[in-house]
């Protein structure tokens, strides 16, 4: 199967081209960035009706910059680019991202885009969940200009998304944690090439005195739409050492935030009865990082 | 044993430097200028009579051709499975290339050919078929009952075969065992996943004479089936064979589809017609079978056998093609002859149903059958504190016994105890603890499995071709061409034949090629399958060499004025035995037998002798003599992931006898890709389909998981215990499917001691492991 009713295919030098573009174009039109996933949409049929690709490589958007606040990532960085990040190799905040850059094989590395994983709006994709424990934001340009989108709200259902008809992704944006902080990310996964089966990512910051100040727990996979937020477990967590006690009751409270899916590749009891293992261990590996 | 100056060395793979650099001449590259291209319209619904086909809309359609209904489909029912003659009447005759009944949804309805595969696809969009639904029915024992939905009107119950075996006296059996096992096994569907899917180009002449390329694995049997759909006579079809396709491990072993259809646009149109397989449609065209075995088995305190029954159903979907097969290779050499008991009964049930069609799959039914006999086997063990080696050692076969299957034949070469003792003390066997007695949540076992009966090749099946030819002949530059239909899967038959060759004629591997060969010029040779191309194939190629060299001393003898009985070859040079200054390079001799009869030198014309004239050339058409056993054996260590139910396979030593190794890169080749197809198959491999629909649930490497680099483990080790075949090329006989037999049975073994709880059901998915430790 093949994307038969393309015409069209741009690769336009700036994002004024790319909204006049979509604009031009309106559901016809489709952005191309590492293409790593077009491909599994088309061959499923999921898209059709497509006339004009709009390339959005030559923009200049891959790249990291890190600043004292935030680290911005443009929408066309590699993910093997952020994988050898330092900052990412190096910082405990970051490890949620180093954790789940860990899982793509070697081929999507090289040619997926940051800004492609998030604009798929999967949640069965590792990046975004781990992006969501760091409460990252989407940033997005269209006509009416640039503007930043917590991340949480940018997911709107499977393959949903709440970018307008003519806003594309220009990159994400991460806040710079204050003070201790802590993330790790885990995955569940049948071979090298797979989409989670579930997911985990946890991000924790922890007062001087090594008290849990706040706790973002995101599970992804087959869970639903959307990646979903463990709001049981993050006050599970809340005002504890996110010591083995803590951790165990935080495993059994994140089961009150789950009623994920039964498919050919797991049913919702294995994965809820997952969703808490994983919790566990990714807790865990990110109090283990802090120390 | 004598010394070889080729076989057992690694030659360098003579197909390598083609393939790492694109491999041109796989048949999915093949064109031809102003070819056609074909898309199958498909039945939505597993189970149908058509009440009507409108494609007057697709015809409408710029750029199409040609549409191919079922009317326009010869009425010609057969067996499309490679390897038997079409009206085998061991086999079931049920097959059809379009039919005004669908039976599983995926079926072929209309096939149309365009001058694109765009144009193609947006044709099978505007064709309109109205169906009226059936009955479905998805589970064999639900098949079989009273009632269920019919499938073939010949078939009541839907049960498309039934063959039964039993020798001694079963009640008796059973009264002298001090314990009785019972368990029940399955196996889920499987595919091969071949890295080029299926794909053909088939032309037509304004004779109505066929000629077609395709990736498959048997040219005569394309050539015989395709005539058959056509209702030509075989004479009509000509089959190119490739040099070489992109994996087949039995998924390309019948006629299926796309060739009958694209043969019939062909003609139909006048124009080369092409079709390739999307991987979806791969994935729906051919399946290891599952199998249910019912297993029950007698034993005496010290783990003698006395009894044994055995039960096998098997779901071959919506037509019988290999499953007719497959339940009676399962039987013979999957469960019933490898052991020796003395009284046993088994019965096996070939189930149509209205999934997929199934197909061949290295090991043949038999990977089925090892699960089931060697997980209840291990249970037997454990349950009596056997050991595990010294039992199974107790109810085998030996070297120099009675073949279990093949009258008047033995087990001439069958190392079965090397195989269990070198493998044993290579991983530590004697080391290993008791099962779920390792602490922790991640716990490590050890477990094994061994196969001791298989093939090599054919003989003695009913039904089954089983001949191989060859032509060999020597060109002036010192060269050998080689004409042989035995197709190379992948799994190095042009290494095979090369080295066989220059082993033969003295002659370095560079200096022999296999050639270009098709069904109108090559002699007759049965697939590349049952683990037969070494054995037979190899085994005429030789007999072709030693024509080959019989005529060179023809010529040498008239040329050195000696007696051809005298001759020997070496270092490529012909000479009288024992007289080395009697040598004379074989170029010399090549170049006179096909030199001018007058050659006019400084002296002036000189006449050369007749009988040094023609090319040195040898045929040969042969049947194996025998089919001798590999045996194999693999012991395993796992992981495994007591909170997560996960797997992971850290160390695996597969011990084999498979004769004199030919070629030990290849060989060891074939041990790790059959592990990491066993070891899908193990754990992670299913087809899975849609209960109401019948839609298939995996159709894309997205859904459908195999082994990638990243799950094998780092380390395969290959022991071949030194064993010589006296009936076998140099000694070898066969090894491709053992590999792949016994890895989901010494998983499961290995799983088992690790978690002290047994699966018995693959795959051994990490759910399947947490429920069964009743973690879930
Ligand atoms: C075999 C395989 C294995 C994989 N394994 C993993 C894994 O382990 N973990 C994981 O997280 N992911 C995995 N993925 C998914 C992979 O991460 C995504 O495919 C990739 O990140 C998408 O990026 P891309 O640049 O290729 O997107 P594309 O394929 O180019 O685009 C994907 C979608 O996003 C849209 N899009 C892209 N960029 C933008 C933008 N800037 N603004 C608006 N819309 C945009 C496109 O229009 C399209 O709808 C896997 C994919 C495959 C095929």
């Amino acid at each position: 199967m093949a994307l038969t009713s393309v015409q069209s295919f741009y690769s336009p030098e700036d994002s004024k081209a790319v909204i006049e573009l979509l604009d031009k174009h309106e559901d016809s039109a489709l952005i191309v960035a590492g293409g790593t996933f077009l491909h599994g949409l088309v061959s499923r049929g999921l898209l059709s009706g497509i006339e004009a690709l709009i390339n959005i490589q030559k923009l200049g958007l891959n790249k990291i910059d890190i600043s004292s606040d935030a680290i911005n990532i443009g929408a066309t960085t590699l993910l093997g680019q952020l994988k050898n990040c330092p900052e990412v190799k190096e910082q405990a905040w970051l490890g949620a991202i180093k954790d789940a850059m860990e899982y793509p094989p070697t081929q999507i590395m090289n040619s997926g885009t940051v800004g492609g994983s998030i604009s798929s709006s999967c949640p069965f994709f590792d990046f975004p969940v781990s992006l969501l424990a760091l409460d990252g934001n989407v940033q997005a340009e269209g006509s009416s200009g640039s503007r930043d989108i917590p991340l949480e709200e940018f997911f709107a259902g499977l393959f949903e998304n709440s970018l307008g008809s003519n806003e594309f992704v220009t990159g994400v944006r991460i806040p710079v944690p204050a003070g201790s902080t802590t993330s790790a990310f885990i995955k569940m996964e049948t071979n090298a090439n797979d989409l989670a089966i579930i997911n985990v990512a946890v991000c924790l910051s922890m007062s001087g005195t090594g008290d849990c100040e706040q706790a973002r727990v995101f599970l992804g996979g087959g869970v639903g739409e959307s990646p979903v937020r463990s709001p049981s477990a993050e006050s599970a967590l809340v005002g504890t050492k996110v010591d083995e006690e803590a951790i165990e009751k935080a495993g059994e409270a994140v089961l009150n935030d789950l009623d994920p899916l039964s498919d050919h590749r797991a049913s919702a009891e294995y994965r809820k009865a997952m969703g808490k293992v994983l919790l566990k261990r990714a807790l865990a590996s990110a109090m283990q990082r802090l120390s | 044993m004598s010394t070889t100056n080729v076989i057992g060395k690694s030659i360098t793979r003579p197909d390598a430097y083609d393939k790492v650099t694109g491999g041109k001449k796989y048949p999915v590259n093949y064109t031809l200028p102003g070819m056609l291209h074909m898309k199958i319209l498909r039945s939505p619904y597993p189970h149908a009579k058509i009440l009507s086909i409108d494609t007057s809309e697709a015809e409408k359609l710029k750029g199409v051709r040609a549409v191919l209904t079922p009317d326009e489909v010869p009425k010609k029912y057969f067996t499309p499975v490679y390897f038997v003659p079409y009206n085998a009447p061991s086999m079931v005759q049920d097959f059809i290339l379009l039919s005004d009944t669908v039976r599983w949804a995926g079926q072929p309805v209309v096939a149309v050919a365009a001058s694109s595969e765009d144009i193609a696809e947006q044709a099978l969009e505007l064709i309109d078929v109205e169906y009226e639904e059936l009955p479905t029915v998805f589970d064999p024992e639900e098949a079989m009952k009273d009632g269920a939905p019919q499938l073939h009107e010949a078939s009541p119950n839907n049960i498309a075969k039934n063959p039964s075996f039993e020798f001694g006296d079963m009640e008796a059996g059973f009264e002298d065992a001090d314990h009785i096992f019972e368990g029940v096994y399955e196996t889920q569907r499987a595919h091969t996943c071949y890295m080029e899917p299926r794909v053909c180009v088939a032309d037509s002449d304004t004779d109505g004479r066929i000629t077609i390329h395709s990736s498959m694995q048997h040219t005569f049997g394309l050539r015989e089936k395709l005539a058959v759909a056509l209702d030509i006579p075989e004479s009509m079809v000509n089959v190119v064979k490739p040099t070489y396709i992109g994996g087949g491990f039995g998924g390309k072993l019948d006629i299926g589809f796309i060739e009958g259809l694209a043969a019939l646009l062909s003609l139909k149109t006048g124009k080369p017609v092409r079709a390739e397989h999307s991987r979806g449609e791969d994935f729906i065209s051919t399946t290891r079978n599952p199998i249910k075995v019912y297993l029950k088995t007698g034993v005496k305190k010290d783990g003698t056998y006395t009894a044994r029954q055995i039960k096998s159903i098997l779901d071959c979907g919506a037509h019988a093609t290999h499953g007719s097969e497959v339940i009676m290779v399962h039987g013979l050499y999957g469960t019933f002859f490898p052991w020796k008991c003395p009284n046993q009964i088994w019965e096996g049930f070939t189930v149509y149903t209205n999934n997929m069609i199934g197909g061949g799959y290295r090991g043949y039914g038999a990977p089925q059958g090892c699960f089931a006999v060697e997980s209840q086997n291990d249970e037997i063990c454990e349950t009596l504190d056997l050991d595990p080696i010294e039992f199974r050692l107790k109810n085998t076969h030996r070297e120099g016994d009675p073949h279990p299957v093949l009258e008047g034949h033995k087990l001439a070469s069958y190392k079965i105890e090397e195989c269990l003792r070198q493998g044993a003390e290579r991983i530590g066997f004697d080391k290993r603890q008791a099962a779920g007695s390792a602490e922790g949540v991640k716990k490590k076992g050890i477990g094994f499995a061994v196969h001791p009966l298989w093939v090599s090749g054919c003989v003695g099946f009913p039904d089954i071709y089983e001949h191989s030819g060859a032509t060999v002949k020597l060109n002036r530059d010192g060269t050998a061409d080689v004409i042989s239909a035995c197709v190379d899967l992948g799994s190095g038959q042009i290494s095979m034949l090369t080295a066989v060759v220059a082993e033969e004629l003295s002659l370095s591997a560079d200096k022999v090629r296999i050639v270009y060969a098709d069904t109108d010029t090559a002699p007759f040779d049965a697939p590349t399958h049952a683990s037969r191309a070494t054995y037979s194939a190899g085994l005429a190629t030789k007999a072709a060499a030693v024509e080959t060299k019989k005529r060179l001393f023809k010529a040498a003898a008239a040329v050195m004025e000696a007696n051809a009985d005298d001759l020997v070859l070496e270092d490529g040079k012909v000479m009288v035995k024992g007289v080395p200054e009697s040598a004379v390079p074989m170029t010399d001799i090549i170049a006179r037998a096909e030199s001018p009869f007058i050659q006019v030198g400084e002296q002036g014309p000189a006449p050369t002798t007749i009988a040094e004239k023609g090319t040195i050339i040898g045929t040969a058409s042969q049947a194996p003599p025998s089919n001798p056993s590999p045996v194999g054996a693999q012991f395993i260590e796992v992981e495994v992931d007591t909170d997560t139910g996960e797997i992971e396979v850290l160390r695996v030593v597969y011990s084999a006898d498979v004769g004199q190794v030919i070629h030990p890169n290849s060989a060891e080749g074939q041990v790790e890709g059959g592990f990491q197809q066993g070891m899908g198959y193990a754990l992670m491999e299913n087809l899975q389909f849609d209960q109401e629909t019948g839609a298939c649930l995996s159709a894309d490497f997205l859904d459908y998981k195999i082994p990638t680099a990243m799950e094998m483990p780092s380390n395969i080790e290959s022991i071949f215990i030194d064993s010589h075949e006296p009936t076998g090329p140099y000694g070898g006989k066969s090894m491709s499917e053992m590999c792949l037999i016994v890895p989901a049975a010494a998983i499961a073994n290995a799983v088992y001691n690790a978690i002290g709880v047994r699966i018995t059901e693959l795959p051994i998915t990490p759910e399947k492991v947490l429920k069964a430790l009743g973690k879930l």
